[in-house]
């Protein structure tokens, strides 16, 4: 069309989370410092800030100091500060509160938070500083010349099932940018096309994944203080399931409550969203939430490889932040503070090479120099070992992490590998234990008080899809898909999805078909990371589409 | 010249239907406003006209407070290039009259008259989901003195300098052919509005939006504003929902789905908790003076429209409440019918046993076929003449828009779409007086939710009725009455519309109003060309029900179905017994249109389909899985709970 579809920039961030907005508060704070007047134009797919932003979340704040040093850590919306922390080994009819901590897990001084909340916090402030923020558009394309980096597109619309343009066909804009950063969160959907077109994950670690689900609730008076939070062990997972559940006391008499489990489960019929319910109605759980409300539903995944799995984080005009460069930091889920410092890291070097006028590879290198000089080589090198120990089971894992700890994060093995998710699902033939749905056989009949089924669940997301547009989950091979995820594997989709997305469809006769609901799609990533075959692809819906989180 | 396309647009609270949440601790929509759904169809109708004129500018108008910049700028973000809101404290508490005033003054301090050269469109949505009166569009052509075409779903240029507009009319639809400049109004079933892009919301952005307060346009107080507004409301009431809560069909396949739907249907479903009515307080009456506000207006006249060469249902309706106001009036009060047309005559004795008292014919070759411009202009006169208290119009297509044109130029307000019609009065406590007898006008609005009640201070009080509401009266055969004639001036100036082409399924639409069951084919039954809803519909048949295949408004825009089967087109409110939705997601104008249904029930793949909530049972399944099984079912004498005809 006309040149008005293309615009320049100096600075695309791709995704408004945290990693991203301090990208774009420190670079504005830098130029402005410098006196320079560069362009920062920041795209979210949400339909607001915060609206695609889920976490637990216990927020280590110094880094907020450090990115905001005008500003007077009470005024940003963190909700409490840690006041009680508690760590539960759980049964289903009793508990253990453990009398330490797990190390590395010692939340003092920290807050609990809606992250959803601090990042529109962040998102005013950027704005403050001449960030220009869109949200609502989808990037689903990559701009390349010469083979390099130089921005991206926002998706077309008005375009129907089969691909076909309609009549209110509305093209996308490319965006042309000097640098672009990939703050796309967890398996960004264009981080991964990035990391796979040159080869950032060369001699890396494959990066591994855990699916959080959560539902914040409004409870009596006197069920949890704000600031009082527990993390809980073992029930309703076995031993070789990786995880553990999250309680966090918010002010309002709100608390959000979730559970994490690794994606490298064996058992192709396990259900995290359900193994969620199942933790809710245990007697520590239930006693916490009785007489509440739940009013918000969420999922999403976080990388959890550690150290070992982090990509190459910079190419030619680019540069990844954040969870999609697989900062998080184990054995404490945390990665908000991660996400920040990368961004304040990124936003040096941006600085930096625009003021060089070159953001070639080389030139951004200055990136991960600063990175391995800074906080988050340190919290993530000693642990860097914590995963792939806990991929032999809970026992094993929990003895390989004390000897990582003495051994400074080496361990028995120097370095430990890791396999794909996608890869250590079962085949139903190959499973020897019982079949989650054996397993907690009369306990998954869900009350819809203290338990929901995934329908009910999906509905307290806010979640919505445009009907025109292709359907933004693909499978890559559908005959593979018949013959090996639904025969060989019984269909794990309909399972490990956070938002029941995925129907395993039994006709009378018999005859199975998957069928795919994307408009429950919380975009929580699981279905790109776990279908056996690595055959399913998730890319970006509409822009303004998915989930409408409003304090998760 | 190049081409200026005008989109006048309101920011309206997200309406009811479309919120989520069903609880105060979190409403996610508090607050929330969007661009009126039929005005985002004027927008996108002038993006698609921009196809045609690559040149054309394209610009985007509203009034009301600054906070409607948001979706001015939402226009633009869409693909608009300017944007001007009237904006001032003095319009707050305007009526349709005083916005259609307000605005037209504004478009034409903007240089768009009728002789102003450079040519112009102006598009409008049909109705706003706020007010839901459709004047407006009406009210604007009316005051700039230019064509119009009202619930147009769809405009082409034709490249001659005319507008090729389709509009939607009682069971199919018009294509008309309109002079530039002219005034389109579109409603919410044609090309859904684009998304905006990033460009166009960097745009918008930085956009300056012009602003005019009314001194900038050279409007003055005494036509607008609360105090200016020839009508006024005097009273919201709420509706309740008549419909309990959803019972959905449990089972792992579709047998055992269709079975439980059977059995619950048998049960009978949820029941309605209904909430203890709060008596209603006493008011106060004072000791005011009464005042009689009609100078010398007296009786009460109404018009006789014609369709396929007959009176219509709707015209013949209105003689009910036109009765009935007349007796509580009192004093010999007369109701009077004009009836418009070639060979009109013998339609006044029809009308007289239905209880017009007088016929009034005007009989004219020109004057064959409906157009609002010469049938506004005619009905204008006869009102100078005959100077009526009450004027009322069946609020079919053409009575919606014929009454604010023909109100404009009364300077009468209009009250659209009402369900109740009564003589009462008006304590005016600053003045006060009691305003006596008045007109009380009752309409539902907010998406069916509220119900107003609204006064109008100028005679003729013009109101439109909602068809379907009133009985038609019982024929008092060999009743006498005057048949009179009426002689209007007709200009030039008003027959420059042409009808290209009319199409008008009755038979369809008629049995749609008839039958027992409906199956109604949403998009999502598309895959087979609608042949399963049809074979349940068929099967129905066979087994002696009184059922009939319907479809929503995207199967008959696909051409897969004729426009008479279509559900949820203006006007039209259909009644069954059963009504089985499947595969329809419910968008607001197909809820409107079936929600008066005995016994809904819906069948869509998807749990969250916006459907369920307005059903009293559900299945949650793929279309091509249910319908079969129902098919067997019916077969095997399974008839929903109907009675077989007996013959
Ligand atoms: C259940 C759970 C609990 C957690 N608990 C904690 C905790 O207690 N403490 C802690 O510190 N950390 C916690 N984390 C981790 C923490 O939330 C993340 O590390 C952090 O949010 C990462 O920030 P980010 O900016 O990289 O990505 P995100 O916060 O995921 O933000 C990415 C943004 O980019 C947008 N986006 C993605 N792709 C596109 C695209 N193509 N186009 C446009 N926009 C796009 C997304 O919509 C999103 O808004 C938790 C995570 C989970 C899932």
């Amino acid at each position: 069309m006309n040149g008005n579809d293309t615009v320049s920039t100096d600075v695309l961030i791709i995704g408004g989370g945290p990693s991203g907005l301090a990208t774009a508060i420190r670079l504005a704070d830098i130029l402005k410092q410098t006196g320079r007047n560069n362009r920062i134009l920041l795209i979210e797919k949400g339909r607001e800030i915060g609206s695609h932003i889920l976490s637990g979340a216990v927020i280590k704040p110094l880094v907020f100091k450090e990115l905001l040093p005008d500003v007077n850590l009470s005024e940003i919306p963190f909700n409490s500060e840690v006041t009680k922390d508690t760590t539960i080994l759980l049964g289903e009819k009793g508990f253990i509160a453990l009398p330490f901590h797990v190390p590395y897990m010692s939340n003092k001084g920290n807050y609990v938070a809606s992250l959803g909340q601090v990042c529109r916090y962040l998102a005013i402030k950027a704005q403050e500083k001449g960030v220009e923020i869109y949200t609502g558009f989808a990037i689903d394309e990559i701009l390349y010349k010469d083979g390099k980096v130089i921005g991206a597109k926002t998706k077309d619309t008005g375009i129907d099932h089969h691909g076909q343009k309609l009549e209110n066909f509305q093209p996308g804009t490319r965006i042309e940018a000097r640098i672009t950063v990939f703050a796309e969160g967890t398996r960004g959907s264009l981080t991964k096309m990035l990391i796979a077109k040159f080869n950032l994950n060369k001699d890396r670690n494959e990066q591994v994944y855990s699916l959080g689900c959560k539902e914040l609730w409004v409870v009596p008076p006197g069920n949890i203080k704000p600031g009082e939070i527990y993390h809980t062990m073992g029930y309703p997972l076995d031993n070789d399931e990786f995880g553990g559940g999250f309680i966090y006391g918010l002010n309002d008499n709100k608390v959000a409550v979730g559970l994490v489990v690794g994606l490298d489960y064996q058992d192709p019929s396990f259900d995290v969203h359900d193994a969620f319910q199942i933790w809710k109605a245990s007697s520590f759980v239930s006693k916490i939430l009785k007489g509440g409300k739940m009013v918000e539903y969420g999922a999403k995944t976080l990388p959890e490889g550690g150290y070992y799995a982090i990509p190459k984080l910079y190419t030619d005009n680019a540069i990844i932040v954040g969870d999609s460069a697989g900062l998080v930091a184990m054995p404490a889920l945390k990665g908000v503070h991660l996400a920040v410092r990368s961004g304040m890291l990124a936003a040096q070097t941006a600085a930096d090479a625009l003021s060089r006028n070159d953001t070639s590879e080389k030139s951004l290198q200055q990136y991960e120099t600063l990175v391995n000089n800074s906080s988050i080589y340190k919290e993530m090198y000693v642990v860097r070992n914590f995963r792939q120990g806990f991929a032999k089971g809970l026992i094993a894992g929990g003895l390989l992490f004390g000897t990582q700890l003495i051994t400074g994060g080496a361990g028995f093995f120097g370095r430990l590998r890791s396999h794909a998710d996608y890869q250590t699902t079962l085949k139903l033939s190959e499973l020897k234990k019982k079949p989650f749905k054996e397993r907690f056989k009369g306990k998954l009949e869900f009350d819809k008080v203290l338990t929901f089924d995934k329908s009910t669940d999906v509905y307290h997301s806010g979640v919505y899809h445009d009907e025109d547009q292709v359907v933004h989950l693909h499978i890559k091979d559908m005959e593979k898909f018949n013959a090996v995820n639904i025969e060989e594997y019984g269909a794990p989709e309909q399972f490990f999805c956070s938002s029941e997305v995925y129907e395993l469809h039994v006709d009378k006769a018999g005859h199975k078909e998957i069928r795919i609901h994307a408009e429950n799609c919380m975009h929580c990533k699981t279905c790109d990371i776990k279908s056996p075959g690595d055959n399913i692809t998730w890319v970006v819906p509409n822009g303004g589409n998915g989930p409408d989180f409003q304090n998760m | 010249m190049a081409l200026t396309i005008i989109s006048l647009i309101k920011q309206v609270p997200l309406p009811s239907e479309m919120r989520m949440g069903e609880d105060g601790l979190m409403d996610r929509t508090k607050a929330k406003s969007i661009i009126n759904i039929d005005c985002s169809f004027g927008l996108e109708a002038g993006l698609q006209l921009k196809k045609q004129y690559p040149d054309a500018r394209l610009i985007v108008c509203s009034m009301g407070p600054k906070s409607f910049e948001n979706s001015l700028r939402t226009a633009v973000s869409m693909g608009y290039d300017e944007a001007y809101l009237l904006s001032d404290r003095k319009l707050g508490g305007s009526d349709t009259y005083a916005t259609g005033l307000a605005i037209s003054t504004m478009l034409k301090h903007l240089g768009f008259t009728k002789d102003s050269k450079e040519p112009f469109i102006i598009l409008a949505g049909r109705q706003t989901s706020d007010g839901d009166t459709a004047h407006v569009p009406s009210q604007v052509a009316e005051k700039i003195g230019i064509p119009q075409a009202t619930f147009v779903e769809s405009v082409k240029a034709d490249g001659a300098g005319n507008v090729i507009a389709k509009r939607i009319i009682e069971g199919g639809y018009q294509i008309l052919k309109l002079p530039i400049p002219c005034v389109i109004s579109l409603t919410p079933t044609g090309i859904p509005p684009r998304k905006p892009s990033l460009s166009g919301a960097i745009k918008a952005r930085n956009l300056q939006i012009t602003t005019f307060g009314i001194d900038d346009i050279g409007l003055g107080t005494e036509k607008i504003g609360i105090n200016g507004s020839p009508t006024i409301v005097v009273k919201v009431v709420n509706i309740v929902s008549e419909r309990p809560p959803i019972v959905m069909s449990e089972g792992h396949n579709e047998a055992a789905l269709v079975d439980s739907l059977i059995v619950n249907l048998k049960k009978g479903g949820n029941v309605l908790e209904k909430k203890e009515k709060v008596d209603k307080k006493e008011i106060e009456y004072p000791d005011f003076p009464d005042k009689d506000f009609r100078n010398g207006a007296r009786g009460i006249l109404t018009w006789a429209e014609l369709t396929n060469g007959k009176i219509s249902r709707p015209s013949l309706e209105l003689l009910t409440p036109a009765r009935n106001l007349a007796n509580q009036l009192g004093n010999d009060t007369k109701v009077m019918t004009l009836i418009i047309g070639k060979n009109v005559k013998p339609f006044a004795q029809t009308l007289i046993e239905h209880g017009s008292d007088e016929v009034i014919i005007v009989e004219n070759e020109k004057l064959e076929e409906y157009l609002v411009m010469p049938f506004s202009s005619v009905i204008a006169q006869v009102i100078k003449e005959r100077n009526p208290e009450i004027a009322l119009f069946a609020a079919t297509t053409s009575g919606r828009e014929l009454a604010p044109r023909i109100g404009m130029k009364t300077d009468s307000g209009v009250t659209a779409d009402c369900t109740g019609l009564e003589i009462g009065e008006y304590i005016d406590k600053k003045e006060k007086v009691i305003y006596k007898p008045i007109l009380e006008s009752r309409r539902p609005t907010y998406g069916e939710s509220k119900l107003a009640t609204i006064l109008g201070f100028v005679c003729p009080q013009i109101s439109t009725a909602r068809a379907g509401t009133f009985e038609v009266p019982v024929v008092v055969e060999g009743r006498k009455g005057i048949v009179s004639y009426f002689n209007p001036v007709l200009e030039d100036k008003d027959f420059v519309v042409e009808i290209v082409k009319t199409e008008r399924g009755e038979g369809g639409l008629q049995n749609l109003f008839s039958a027992d069951i409906i199956i109604t084919g949403g998009r999502g039954t598309t895959g087979d060309n609608l042949a399963l809803i049809k074979s349940l519909a068929a099967e129905l048949k066979k087994q002696g029900v009184n059922a009939e295949w319907a479809s929503s408004r995207p199967v008959v825009d696909e051409g897969v179905a004729e426009y008479a089967r279509q559900v949820g087109q203006t006007g039209k409110t259909i009644r069954p017994k059963i009504y089985v939705a499947v595969g329809v997601s419910g968008a607001i104008q197909h809820i409107a249109g079936m929600k008066e249904s005995e016994k809904i029930i819906a069948i869509d793949h998807n749990p969250k389909a916006h459907i369920f909530n307005y059903a009293d049972f559900g299945i949650v399944g793929e279309y091509t899985d249910i319908v079969p099984e129902l098919i067997e079912r019916v077969k095997a004498g399974f008839k929903f709970g109907i009675e077989a005809k007996k013959n």
